[in-house]
C-alpha cells in the first residue's frame, strides 16, 4: 500500500488544525467544528477503504470463502 | 510527475491569491470608509462657508487625491455636470460603478441618505446631514476595522490551507 497515503492522512491532519486554528481566532468556532468534521469524514473515507481492503486479504489468507 | 507538479504549484498558486485578494477587500474597506470621512468633512466645509455649486465642490474635496473614493467623487460631479436633470442622489448611484469601490450595503445606504439631502435642504439642515452621516461613518469605520482585523488573517490562512488541502486530495 505504501507510506503515502499515512502521508497524506497527516498533511490533511496538519491543515485541518491550522483551518481550525484560523477560523476559532476568526470567532467563527460553527464553521471551525464544520470544517474538522469534513476532514475527519474525508480521511475516514481513506482510512475506511483500506480497511475494506485488509478484511479482503484476511479472507484471503485464511480462505474464509 | 511533473504535470502534477506544475498543477499542484497553479493550484496552490491561485488559492492563495484567492485568499489574499479577499483579505485585502477586508482591509481596504476601513481605509475607504475614512477616506469617504475626509472627503465628507471638506464637502460640509465647501458646502457651509464656500456656498460654491454641487459639482465644484465635490471636486474640490477631493482636495486632489488619488483613489478610489476620490474617483467616486469625481465621477459624481461628471455625471451631474454632464446630466444637469439628474438629483445628486441618482448621480451618486451611478457612480458607485467606480472599479475598487469596496463600500458594503451600510455605506452605500448612507451615501444615498447624503445623495437626497445634497442641494435638497438649506446649508444648516445639510450640515446638520453631513454631522450625521459623519458620526455614523465613524461608527461604521470601527466595525470595518474590527471586521478586517479579524477576518483577513484567516481568508489568507484559507487561501492557503484550502489551496493545499485541495492538492493532497487530488494527488
Amino acid at each position: 500500500m505504501g507510506l503515502d497515503v499515512l502521508f497524506k492522512i497527516a498533511g490533511v491532519g496538519i491543515l485541518i488544525s491550522v483551518f481550525h486554528t484560523a477560523l476559532k481566532q476568526a470567532g467563527k468556532e460553527d464553521m471551525a467544528h464544520l470544517c474538522t468534521l469534513a476532514g475527519f469524514a474525508v480521511v475516514l473515507l481513506w482510512v475506511v477503504q483500506l480497511l475494506g481492503k485488509l478484511f479482503t486479504t484476511v479472507q484471503d489468507v485464511f480462505k474464509l470463502f | 510527475m511533473w504535470l502534477k507538479l506544475v498543477g499542484s504549484l497553479f493550484i496552490i498558486i491561485a488559492g492563495s491569491l484567492l485568499g489574499f485578494n479577499v483579505a485585502a477587500r477586508y482591509a481596504e474597506r476601513p481605509r475607504q470608509i475614512r477616506q469617504l470621512i475626509t472627503c465628507l468633512a471638506s464637502l460640509k466645509a465647501y458646502i457651509s462657508y464656500a456656498a460654491i455649486p454641487l459639482p465644484e465642490a465635490l471636486i474640490a474635496c477631493t482636495g486632489g487625491a488619488k483613489g478610489v473614493i476620490s474617483d467616486f467623487f469625481l465621477k459624481t460631479a461628471a455625471i451631474l455636470t454632464k446630466c444637469g436633470w439628474l438629483t445628486p442622489q441618482e448621480a451618486m448611484e451611478q457612480a458607485l460603478q467606480v472599479p475598487g469601490l469596496v463600500l458594503e450595503k451600510a455605506e452605500v445606504e448612507l451615501l444615498a441618505v447624503l445623495g437626497a439631502n445634497l442641494g435638497a435642504v438649506d446649508r444648516i439642515e445639510q450640515e446638520k446631514y453631513l454631522n450625521m452621516i459623519h458620526e455614523q461613518l465613524q461608527q461604521l469605520e470601527i466595525e470595518a476595522a474590527q471586521l478586517s482585523a479579524r477576518n483577513s488573517k484567516m481568508y489568507r490562512y484559507l487561501g492557503i490551507c484550502g489551496s493545499l488541502t485541495i492538492v493532497i486530495l487530488l494527488v
